[in-house]
């Protein structure tokens, strides 16, 4: 059976060794090895790992099947290996990134090539899909060659799963093997000898190999039906102590070690030769292990309920006697206690398993032991219950599960009132108010927010006082409402330095600051290095990067561009090493933005169109990202705006604020007017005109007012608007030209020249050739040939096209310098540019050419004639 | 994946026919539109070799100008296009 089922395996094993391989020289990569149940991704691993030279180190971890996995079990497995200081840090319970740090930190130095193997990844818990995620963006440059395996028939139930699959389909450095069933001929060379109907063999079995050998084990009996069946009849062949003993190991776990399998006296642990001997349990040096988990599943599944029950009680009690509790196993006793029906044993382990879970960051598994918690407090009383379903609604909101933690949180408000707590009951409701604003419900969070003050203010100076005053501040924030945000956010000042909370108080700077950048109020950057400031001494990794944030984007959204790429750059590098993800995201959307109205019209694409490619982003980033990409399509005359922006539309539409509607419909303004449809963007211009005004946003009603006017209908703005936009309603067509000059913004500029006499629109119209900015172009030079204007440009642009390679003036200049043999380095001095940006030219130049190398490009210069100096 | 038609202007006349360097380019063109997904079908020229109608399979037009500008061919201007054929109807 051996033999065989490798042969079929050739292909995929030459993917791990030639991975392998690369690992050795520095370029270390993930492979996940994806598979059926039963299909042989344990022994094709481990085929694989028997391959590896000596001098390989080999880190192997198993996820278990836990009813909710321990977190980052495959790790502890793995610290048991490699000792200090992995070992150690998990013993102090150092958090999860810190850990996942030293692990790579370990991968990086080592001598020798690392395989590190992580098992049955479906049953991970979050953290650990967490680490792999972690691991698989910084492995080049390591020697370190990662492999987990998992089944794909699991993938779908599990969501965070398909998250981490999501995010990897698109790296580079990940690759997949996929293990095939059997072919008939394989089966048929398997089955030699020992069945004579192999065609029934592979027709029922379709080439699993566990099946088929489950199956051939018995090769007299005809072939079971299921791998359940074929299991059990070779259980069947036990006696009754063999068939008892077996069952208590099903329930046992996937490794059951010896020494705690011996304390089961009264079990007849003697029969375990038999076992073994019958080929269901294997020997694994100190544990013990069933042959495959589909054997134990159909095994434990197989036995009586009420027995079952009973064995569970007898595994509780042993492991509790054995020391399982000081030894912090919570999530295993927590499932034998749940297998025992022994529902106070399972409150209290599910209690200490989730807040375990919380502090390694397993927010899903921490959520599933906090229900548990809940489900079995019920005559606990009100106050009890409602500390539960806040903690379990605060985990819910971490990993986005926003239903359920609105749900929990109102149901923990009333326990609160009815437990007369009003502190707790307001700390509730303003903890509410963030799901509330994350669904779109922002009226609701409002609603919510207000009660909670009215609740918690009489009460005096309290962390939940500060809390409260900080969320409605942030709600004003939110909805550009800046005395609103001013006046709250100086109380939650107040308050939260009266008690010592430095969290609140950081987040308190951060919203006034945002609320004051975002008015255009320059003095609000004091208030944001405040908030880094303590931020980064109290360690608040999250805020930190939100501190960079919400910098970043109220620049860019008062269209000062330098400060936000001084905000956005550190702030993506941040969220980027610190694994904020949703940070990341949305800051790189905000700077596609900022390029595009910078006129870096191919590096915003380049941003955007990476963004949108990653699966589960979040609808900011995504609607942010689609104007962006949007606005470069229609600026360029581009197809494939139009469908950017109504899919913006629907996600900015669920939130209903002015922040995601108003850019969304200044774009499908501007698409339409340059389609030639003007009154439709009058119509997008006015759609959300009104919300614009009433929240006295001076830049989104600038460019509705742009819209409406250029579209032919008489508006009178408000004279708060946005200067540039001022300046161009007010036909000052070159103090508007000087503005947008000095805000950057190139095509802004061309369009408010465009609006000059004839020598302006002249010099426009070159601007808009120059950019590449076709629609725009092409209706001025319409325009501009009806008057019979003279010195109309012909429209052609550098010459890229002047020579049949299409070798731009630089790239000739350059390409001359390679003729003469001479270095980047000396080119660049020659020509005043870095060696780097030679290089790059170089690069292009090649390319074109279809050059190997300088040698090659310069003799195809000579050869062909290009003549380099014009 | 969408079809584009890309028109180009070439002032000075495009230098690409069956001649060794012509293909050259082309196998060049050919590699470096593989690597961003696209596809380059056929195209058009105009007698005088001053403009090109080319069409392309690719999932942008971004993906379409990254590669025209690695292969030194300019853009005048890109459609999304759909084929239309008379054999389609009988």
């Amino acid at each position: 059976m051996q033999s065989s089922d490798f042969l079929e395996r050739d292909n995929d094993l030459a993917v791990l060794t030639s991975a392998y391989a690369q690992a050795c020289e520095l370029q270390g990569s993930l492979v996940l090895v994806i598979g059926e149940a039963g299909i042989g991704k344990t022994r094709f691993v481990r085929n694989f790992a028997d391959t590896c030279p000596a001098s390989t180190h080999i880190l192997w971890g198993h996820c278990d099947p836990l009813t909710t996995p321990a977190p980052l079990a495959p790790l502890y497995d793995i610290a048991r290996d490699t000792g200090p200081p992995l070992s150690d840090m998990l013993q102090t319970g150092t958090g999860s990134v810190v850990l996942f740090g030293a692990l790579l930190e370990m991968l990086r130095n080592a001598d020798q090539t690392t395989v590190l193997i992580i098992e049955d990844i479906h049953w991970a818990d979050d953290a650990t899909l967490d680490l792999i995620r972690y691991l698989s963006r910084r492995l080049e440059g390591t020697r370190a060659l990662v492999i987990a395996t998992l089944r794909n028939d699991e993938v779908t139930r599990h969501e965070a799963l398909r998250f981490l699959l999501g995010n990897l389909t698109n790296s580079r450095v990940v690759k997949r093997i996929e293990l095939e069933r059997l072919s008939r001929e394989a089966v048929a060379s398997m089955a030699h000898g020992r069945i004579a109907d192999t065609e029934a063999l592979f027709a029922k079995t379709a080439g699993n190999p566990f099946y088929i050998s489950e199956a051939l084990a018995n090769p007299a009996a005809s072939i079971p039906s299921s791998v359940r069946d074929a299991v059990l009849a070779r259980a069947a062949s036990l006696s009754p102590e063999g068939c008892r003993l077996l069952d208590l190991v099903a329930v046992l776990g996937a490794r059951v070690e010896y020494s705690f399998l011996e304390r089961f006296s009264s079990y007849p642990v003697s029969a375990l030769g038999e076992c073994i001997g019958g080929g269901i349990l294997v020997d694994a040096g100190a544990s013990l292990l069933f042959r495959h988990e589909l054997a134990r599943d159909a095994v434990h599944d197989a036995i009586d309920p009420l027995a079952r029950r009973l064995i569970y009680r007898d595994v509780l009690a042993e492991a509790v006697a054995a020391g399982l509790e000081q030894r912090e196993k919570w999530a295993q006793l927590a499932h034998y206690a749940e297998g025992a029906a022994d529902l106070d044993s399972l409150f209290r382990y599910s209690l200490s398993a989730a807040t375990a879970a919380v502090s390694l960051g397993a927010n899903r598994e921490a959520a599933a032991h906090y229900a548990k918690v809940v489900e079995h407090s019920a005559d606990r009383p009100a106050s009890e219950r409602a500390t539960y379903l806040s903690a379990y609604a605060d985990t819910c909101t971490t990993f986005q599960n926003l239903d359920e933690a609105i749900g929990a949180y109102r149901e923990a408000a009333r326990l609160w009132r009815e437990a007369g707590d009003f502190l707790r009951e307001g700390n509730a409701l303003a903890a509410l108010a963030w799901p509330l604003v994350r669904t779109g419900q922002n009226a609701e969070a409002n609603a919510v927010t207000r009660d909670a003050i009215a609740l918690v203010e009489p009460g005096g100076d309290s962390f939940a006082l500060a809390n409260a005053y900080r969320m409605q501040a942030h709600l004003y924030m939110l909805d550009r409402d800046r005395p609103g945000a001013l006046e709250m956010g100086q109380k939650a000042i107040s308050v939260s330095q009266r008690v010592g909370d430095k969290r609140t108080l950081a987040a308190a700077e951060m919203v006034i600051g945002a609320a004051l950048l975002v008015d255009g109020d320059e003095s609000g950057k004091s208030n944001l290095d405040r908030c880094q400031a303590l931020a980064q001494a109290h360690l608040f990794d999250d805020l930190v990067a939100l501190a960079y944030l919400n910098a970043g984007t109220a620049y860019g959204e008062t269209y000062q561009f330098a400060k936000a790429e001084a905000e956005l750059e550190p702030g993506i590098a941040f969220a980027e090493a610190r694994d904020h993800l949703h940070s990341r995201d949305y800051m790189i959307a905000w700077l596609a933005l900022c390029r595009m109205y910078q006129g870096r019209w191919t590096e915003s694409s380049e941003l955007a169109v990476d963004l949108l490619a990653q699966p589960n982003l979040a609808a900011v980033a995504r609607i942010t990202a689609l104007v962006a990409l949007a606005r470069v399509r229609i600026r360029r005359g581009d197809p494939g705006a139009g469908v950017l922006l109504d899919e913006a539309l629907a996600l900015a539409r669920r939130t209903t604020t002015l922040q995601r509607l108003a850019p969304v419909h200044a774009a499908r303004a501007e698409l339409a007017w340059l389609n030639g449809d003007a009154k439709s963007a009058c119509r997008e211009a006015r759609t959300v005109l009104e919300l614009a005004v009433g929240h006295r946003h001076r830049w989104h009603t600038g460019e509705f007012a742009y819209w409406i006017r250029r579209s032919g209908e008489a508006f009178v703005a408000p004279e708060w608007i946005a200067p540039p936009f001022r300046l161009q309603l007010n036909l000052d067509w070159r103090g508007a030209a000087d503005a947008w000059k000095a805000l950057g913004c190139p095509y802004e500029e061309a369009r408010a020249l465009a609006g000059g006499p004839v020598s302006a629109r002249i010099e426009a119209l070159e601007r808009f050739d120059a950019m590449g900015a076709v629609p725009e172009a092409a209706q001025l030079r319409q325009a501009l040939r009806e008057e019979g204007a003279r010195g109309i440009p012909k429209g052609q642009r550098t010459s890229t096209r002047s020579n049949p390679f299409g070798l731009t003036t630089r790239e000739m200049e350059i390409l001359n310098h390679l003729v003469g043999g001479l270095s980047n380095h000396r080119i660049g001095e020659l020509l005043f540019i870095s060696p780097k940006t030679v290089d790059h030219h170089v690069s292009s130049i090649l390319g074109k050419l279809g050059a190997a190398n300088r040698a090659e490009a310069a003799e195809i210069a000579r050869t062909r004639g290009l003549n380099p100096t014009k | 994946m969408p079809r584009y038609l890309v028109e180009r202007i070439f002032p000075d006349g495009l230098g690409l026919g069956p001649t060794p360097d012509g293909e050259r380019i082309a196998r060049t063109v050919a590699a470096n539109n593989a690597e961003h997904g696209v596809t380059w079908i056929h195209s058009y020229v105009t007698p005088d070799k001053k403009q090109t109608f080319c069409i392309y399979e690719g999932p942008s037009p971004e993906a379409i100008r990254k590669t025209a500008s690695k292969n030194g061919l300019p853009v005048e201007k890109i459609s999304e296009v759909r084929m239309l054929d008379p054999y389609f109807h009988y």
